[in-house]
């Protein structure tokens, strides 16, 4: 690898240049002389060192975007900067480049305690953010050590992590929406809590390392600050004892809300600091393991903890009586990557994740690299996680040791791959890992994501080096099957190794490729085969999960729902890997003999394969508590729309090894390609379930959601039922009419005392519920619950059953800042007398149903103008299964982004546009106009 | 500049020190320079990255860049308890500093500060002349002038002397704290002549033998502060035995740069409370007591006093540590409603926090309410005010509008720089607050609980 050479290697800014640059932020906003620019010459990763030709410190968007276009007409490349925290050099400038800074940017625009949402400039420090949440008993979740220093805006182009997120999720579960200045210094808004879910361009620009553009302002989900909390230090002889305990914990169904192992190396290393927690300095290793929730479950939860590392041989356990106890074992913890400067000149923070059953496997083996190479080797790990930080000790001053660090770490990282890991699991590509990038991705998965960065930033000034090794000369040369410009052929010789070269052959087989054909495809090879056939002649083509699918109009069908649907399930790692065939009944089945399960209840999903619930991104009343789709996702394989068969993400918990095309592949609708199988991260089977309900009246129930909704009990579900009264039977009588009756019902899972104490509490607080409650033995526990019956029931009652919203539709409404009364109001005087809807309050989202006679009953003039109204106001209305008329909104740049983005799967443009929610959901469309992407 | 004696000259020699940062950034937060800039090079991660790059040879001692950074920094120490390294970054400031002082003399402004206070004579003549001045009222009337609005150019000469009589008034005792319940019987000394023959209360068990450090500011426009330790420690079981007032501590020089001449002070101090027989060395400034623990690591390369500054640092107590080990004693009540600012060179300089919060506890009716941010600099830091007025003035901005906020009768800090710094950005503020020391606060309680007699 070509290192820069220290400071100083670059031509400062011409005068003229930062004198137009301070017109615009400001003369402190502008740094040009060379020795102020030393500061910037590195993050936290020392081992890169380039001084930038300047920085340049925005206060606002208007002021970046205005930097952008100064900076863009010159070509000089630009880089993103938050605190200069980072740990893969991904803040350091490239050569000719200057840094764009955030810190000026750092005011806390908006905290929406009522929608658990805040909107922060890029420069808000992490911490700040949950100080500023806590009055309200909300935090900001993710956690990374560098928490109290590091940048919201830093957080998403790394897509950071932490200790808690073996729980709680890593930065991009909590990233609603993002504003972007892109390569060409335009202004754009990515997502949006208020906006119904399109493609998840938000999902793709987290962990985008600086690569498609700066985030300047930030749209982040709070969550409820547990209320109890217990944490554990465990003491080991050494790290695989430690590691066995974690297993343990694991299987015993337990989830706890971090576990964090150091080894020895590292406990003498804290303390012999100002952070001493008191670890014994004699251990082979120290657990930390922290449970957070409900009061009345956690003693229990916390000894059977402790139980357990007793029998792993734990010699020593302590929990920390106090507040302060306990910030203390987190002070070590979090500090430890600092604590380390005092015993060593320079050092090397690694950082790799592989499925935990392969953490013993792992650390003996970077014990032996460290062992061979002759190098102090220190480790710190997010056990629960397997996300490993090894850390090697050394002096940049000594070549030849510098020499073998980077050995030693690039064996270190190939035996982590070689275990199914990744080479990084929170702290980016960069710099560091860029060389590494191919040891994880294929080249054909590396090109698409050259071509998604080239959608955002066609001129390649944003950050250019970073993260994505550089295109091999001549992409399409022979060493690179399947490589752009190759295309569907390149794919289809490696889906079928050594097979036909003609794609005919295939399509005969299946009957031809005529409009009212039906393919149904029964091996990943053939998907590949026809998609190759249909892009390179192309003939539009409908990717559909199941049949039954009216709406694909006079086209070619690909029926996805006979692939494989082989399980592959990994308890130990609380992961599966399923083929797309698999319904998602079975998948179930499987996992709760495990004692596990997949925690998404999409209403009205019976009978779905795995690869139509990952295509259609949908998500029920679990979400708010448990993720969606694309939180739960952890890798996908995906026939793309030209045949090319693409690995996207792994079997690892935690990964940022390039443009995470993961989040969007949930909710690609088939844009894409066909997705062919999934990989899940699974949570332990809850032990205990209870649904309260009350119910009354419009207004009570409506004021119940809102106080429920900030609570501090946090429920797995909360749903307001709003009914509706029938013309006949209450004529006049308005809402409210003694005759029909709303509901309000709140879905508890968990531990046994947890569940009773939160269901005594609500009890207490909120009387008049009836309670129902069951234990969860086998799949399927909440079919007959009544949040489903509830969901599922008022979907169906139209129809006088289930509603098949193939048929029907399923509208969605979000309110942005029209009240939710005013928004009930209006949607009452629309629908049909009689069809009730269901009330999201968590999610901040409503949803009706209708069946096919109702639709034509709704007044489609008036639908387009609440839509409208609701658009205006930062909210959104969109059918989420089936089609309204007139719902389509105006093109904005946006649409002209996702279709860029789907034409890198798609360069032909043959896949059908009608699951498109944004614009399309009422505009019928044939075949797209040639794609604009080259 | 003469050859160093008893220690290395600048940077040189730093190498360890330096190397053990590993930029990890956690210092920039609490950085006040970086909070208002945002600026890294005006971080503490920056400014010691220039500075290695300086000891390392690749930027010039010359460079504008390292003055300038070094400048603005306010010394407040905060980047220390947050610096899982361990850095000792005030240590390294004041080398650096001296690296700067041996290409560029240090400016008017600081060596008249040097002068007025750094020379016993002068600090004398200066303390008298300034108390007959604040008595005038003038200083009062002047500071405030335009309070509350921004007249003039920030950091502007008229800006100054605005700020500089504000702060002279505000080291005047408050009057709010001797209720007017109560009967005024000041046994107070008059200021600045610290009544040496005064034994109160003399040691029965004896907690040991303790010598007051009387200082330069402190003596000369804050002698009831001292006065107040020395009656609160001898209520306490301190043995106060009288010291040779030998000045300064040198922590003026040591923030200038100017570290022979800190170790010359180190040495005439050590030597003065040597002499004086103590076991306990007690400081009512924070700033001086900062110094003085650091004593130690300024004479380490000092084969003659190395051991001897160890052994004094390890003597050296805020006042509110002694009292803390001796209980303290409570007093009767004093209903007040304050706010507690630390001094950055108690906080995070000493460390030291629990032990004010154990004085406090003795004084009934007390309320404490923290400052929002109270770690947080207040923009003092010596001439800072004066050499960086903008900057400064909008640090001072900050946390008066923090004080203000508690809605408290009174704001409590233990260092004269801090006080006189919050005093005058309150004047200026049209604020009507009253800035007090922790032990002026204890011994207004032991006065109303009779402990000193009649």
């Amino acid at each position: 690898m070509t290192r820069p050479a220290a400071g100083g290697d670059q031509h400062p800014l011409e005068p003229r240049m930062a004198k137009r640059l301070a017109e615009v932020v400001g003369s402190a906003g502008v740094v040009t002389e060379p020795g102020r620019l030393l500061a910037y010459e590195s993050d936290a990763l020392t081992r890169f060192r380039r001084s930038p030709r300047a920085v340049i410190l925005p206060r606002t968007t208007e002021e970046a975007a205005r930097v952008v276009r100064l900076l863009v007409e010159e070509g000089i490349p630009l880089t993103p900067r938050g605190a200069g925290t980072g740990l893969s050099g991904g803040g350091v400038a490239v050569p000719g480049g200057v840094l764009v800074g955030t810190s000026r940017m750092d005011r806390i625009l908006t905290l929406d305690p009522g929608r658990r949402l805040a909107r922060v400039q890029a420069g808000v420090v992490n911490s700040d953010l949950t100080v500023a949440a806590e009055p309200h008993g909300l935090h900001y979740a993710p956690d990374p050590s560098s928490q109290a220093a590091c940048t919201l805006g830093g957080n998403v182009g790394e897509n950071a992590g932490g200790p808690h997120c073996l729980k709680y999720g890593v930065t991009t579960r909590y990233v609603t929406g993002v504003t972007v200045v892109t390569g060409s210094g335009e202004v754009v808004e990515l997502g949006g809590d208020g906006r119904c879910e399109s493609l998840d361009l938000v999902g793709l620009f987290v962990g985008s390392e600086g690569r498609l553009g700066l985030a300047t302002e930030i749209e982040l989900r709070l969550v409820p600050r547990a209320r109890g909390v217990r944490t554990l230090l465990a003491v080991f002889s050494s790290t695989e004892v430690a590691g066995a305990a974690v297993s343990d914990i694991i299987a015993a169904g337990l989830l706890p809300a971090a576990m964090e192992i150091m080894d020895q190396g590292t406990i003498q290393a804290v303390e012999a600091s100002i952070f001493a927690a008191g670890y014994p300095t004699d251990a082979g290793a120290v657990l930390v393991v922290e449970f957070d929730g409900t009061e009345a479950g956690l003693d229990a939860e916390a000894e059977a903890a402790e139980a357990l590392c007793r029998e792993a041989g734990a010699t020593q356990l302590r929990r920390a009586r106090t507040e302060a106890e306990r910030q203390a074992l987190w002070q070590g913890r979090k500090k430890a990557f600092g604590a380390f400067g005092r015993i060593t000149p320079d050092l090397i923070v690694q950082d790799a994740t592989v499925p935990r059953s392969a953490l013993p496997g792992v650390l003996a083996r970077i014990t032996e690299i460290g062992r061979r190479h002759r190098l102090r080797v220190a480790n710190v790990f997010h056990a629960g996680d397997g996300n490993l930080h090894p850390k090697i000790l050394f002096d940049r001053r000594d070549p030849e040791l510098v020499e073998r660090v980077e050995a030693a770490s690039r064996e270190m990282m190939q035996a982590c791959v070689e275990a199914g890991g990744t080479i990084t699991g929170e702290h980016g590509v960069g710099l560091d890992k860029r060389d590494y990038m191919h040891l994880v991705h294929g080249p054909q998965e590396l090109e698409v994501m050259r071509a998604i960065q080239g959608v955002f930033d066609p001129a390649g000034v944003w950050n250019p080096g970073k993260m994505l090794p550089p295109a091999p000369d001549g992409a399409d040369s022979q060493d690179t099957p399947g490589a752009r410009g190759k295309g569907a052929d390149g794919a289809e010789a490696k889906g079928e190794a050594g097979g036909e070269p003609d794609a005919k052959v295939g399509v005969e087989a299946h009957g031809g490729a005529d409009e009212n054909t039906r393919w149904e495809p029964s091996s990943v090879q053939e998907v590949s085969r026809l998609l190759a056939y249909t892009s390179r002649t192309g003939t539009p083509v409908r990717i559909v999960g199941r049949d039954g699918d009216p709406n694909s109009g006079a086209r070619l069908r690909l029926v996805a729902s006979g692939l494989p649907g082989e399980v592959d399930h990994a308890p130990e790692d609380l992961t599966v890997t399923v083929g797309a065939g698999c319904p998602i009944e079975s998948l179930q089945d499987r996992l709760a003999a495990s004692g596990q399960w997949l925690p998404l209840d999409v209403p009205c999903s019976r009978g779905w394969r795995v690869g139509e619930l990952v295509a259609r991104g949908e998500w029920g009343p679990l979400a708010p508590a448990y993720g969606r789709v694309r939180d739960l996702l952890l890798g996908a394989e995906l026939v793309a729309g030209d045949g090319r068969v693409l690995q996207l993400g792994g079997r690892v918990m935690k990964n940022v090894a390039g443009l995470d095309l993961v989040r969007a592949v949930a909710g690609s609708r088939g844009r894409w390609g066909a997705v062919t199988s999934a990989t899940f991260r699974l949570m332990p089977m809850p032990r205990a379930h209870a649904v309260l309900a009350w119910e009354g009246d419009r207004d009570a129930m409506r004021d119940l959601a809102g106080r429920l909704a900030v609570h501090p009990v946090l429920p797995a579900s909360l749903v307001r039922v709003v009914a509706q009264p029938r013309e006949t039977d209450s004529a006049g009588d308005g809402a409210g009419g003694t005759s029909v009756r709303d509901r309000v019902l709140v879905r508890l899972l968990g531990s046994s005392p947890t569940v009773d104490a939160e269901a005594r509490e609500l009890g207490t607080d909120f009387p008049g519920a009836t309670v129902w409650t069951s234990q969860p033995r086998g799949p399927g526990f909440l079919d007959d619950d009544p949040v489903t019956q509830a969901v599922e029931g008022e979907a169906g009652e139209g129809q006088g059953g289930k509603l098949d919203h193939e048929e029907g539709v399923l509208l969605e409404l979000r309110c942005g800042t029209m009240n939710g009364a005013t928004l009930e109001g209006k949607l009452a005087r629309l629908l049909p007398s009689g069809r009730p809807w269901i009330h999201l309050p968590l999610a901040g989202v409503w949803r009706v149903s209708l069946g096919e006679r109702e639709v034509d009953a709704v007044d489609p003039v008036s639908l387009a103008g609440l839509a409208a109204e609701l658009r205006n106001q930062g909210g959104d209305l969109c059918a989420l299964r089936g089609r309204v008329p007139g719902l389509g909104r105006p093109e904005g740049p946006l649409d002209l982004l996702e279709r860029r983005v789907c034409a890198v799967f798609d360069p032909a443009g043959v896949l059908d546009t009608a699951p498109i929610l944004r614009g399309g959901a009422g505009s019928d469309a044939g075949p797209r106009s040639s794609p604009e992407a080259k | 500049m003469s050859a160093p004696e008893g220690g290395t000259l600048g940077l040189a020699g730093q190498d360890e020190k330096l190397l053990a940062c590993v930029h990890c950034g956690f210092c920039l937060p609490v950085c006040p320079t970086y909070r208002v800039l945002g600026d890294e090079a005006d971080s503490p991660r920056g400014r010691l990255h220039l500075m290695r790059a300086v000891a390392e040879g690749r930027l010039p001692p010359e460079d504008p860049s390292f003055h300038i950074h070094l400048d603005r920094c306010l010394g407040c120490r905060a980047c220390e308890p947050v610096c899982p390294a361990g850095v000792p970054y005030g240590e390294l400031l004041e080398h650096a500093r001296e690296e700067v002082s041996r290409i560029r003399p240090s400016g008017v402004l600081t060596r008249l500060l040097l002068v007025a206070f750094g020379n016993r004579w002068w600090n004398r003549f200066v303390g008298t002349k300034g108390r007959i001045l604040r008595a005038t009222g003038l200083p009062a009337w002047w500071g405030s002038l335009y309070a509350g609005s921004h007249h003039g150019r920030p950091g502007g000469v008229g800006d100054a002397v605005r700020l500089g009589m504000a702060m002279l008034a505000a080291s005047a005792p408050w009057p709010g704290l001797k209720g007017s319940a109560v009967p005024v019987a000041d046994p107070e000394s008059p200021d600045g002549s610290l009544d040496d023959s005064t034994q109160v209360g003399s040691s029965v068990e004896g907690l040991g033998r303790v010598g007051i450090l009387k200082g330069c500011v402190q003596q000369g426009l804050f002698g009831r502060v001292g006065l107040a330790t020395r009656r609160t420690l001898a209520a306490n079981g301190y043995q106060v035995v009288e010291v040779e007032d030998v000045g300064c501590c040198g922590a003026l020089h040591a923030h200038a740069g100017r570290l022979d001449e800190a170790r010359g002070r180190a040495r005439r101090q050590i030597g003065a409370f040597r002499r004086a027989g103590v076991e306990w060395v007690a400081v009512d400034a924070a700033g001086c007591g900062a110094a003085m623990k650091g004593y130690g690591a300024l004479l380490a390369g000092d084969p003659e006093w190395a051991d001897a500054a160890a052994e004094f640092s390890a003597s050296v107590r805020d006042v509110s540590e002694l009292l803390s080990m001796a209980g303290p004693r409570p007093g009767a009540r004093v209903e007040l409603r304050a706010a507690y600012d630390p001094p950055c060179h108690l906080l995070h300089g000493q460390g030291v926090s629990e032990p004010v919060h154990d004085l406090f506890r003795a004084v009934p009716g007390l309320t404490v309410v923290p400052v929002p941010d109270g770690g947080r600099c207040c923009g003092g830091a010596g001439i800072y005010g004066l050499t960086q007025g903008e900057l400064g003035g909008e640090i001072t901005r900050e946390k008066i509008r923090c004080i203000h906020d508690t809605g408290a009768d009174v704001v409590l800090s233990g260092n004269p720089g801090c006080m006189m710094q919050i005093g005058g950005g309150l004047l200026r503020a049209g604020i009507d607050m009253g800035v007090v020391h922790p032990v002026e606060l204890l011994d207004e309680s032991y006065r109303r609980a009779g402990l000193y007699g009649k």
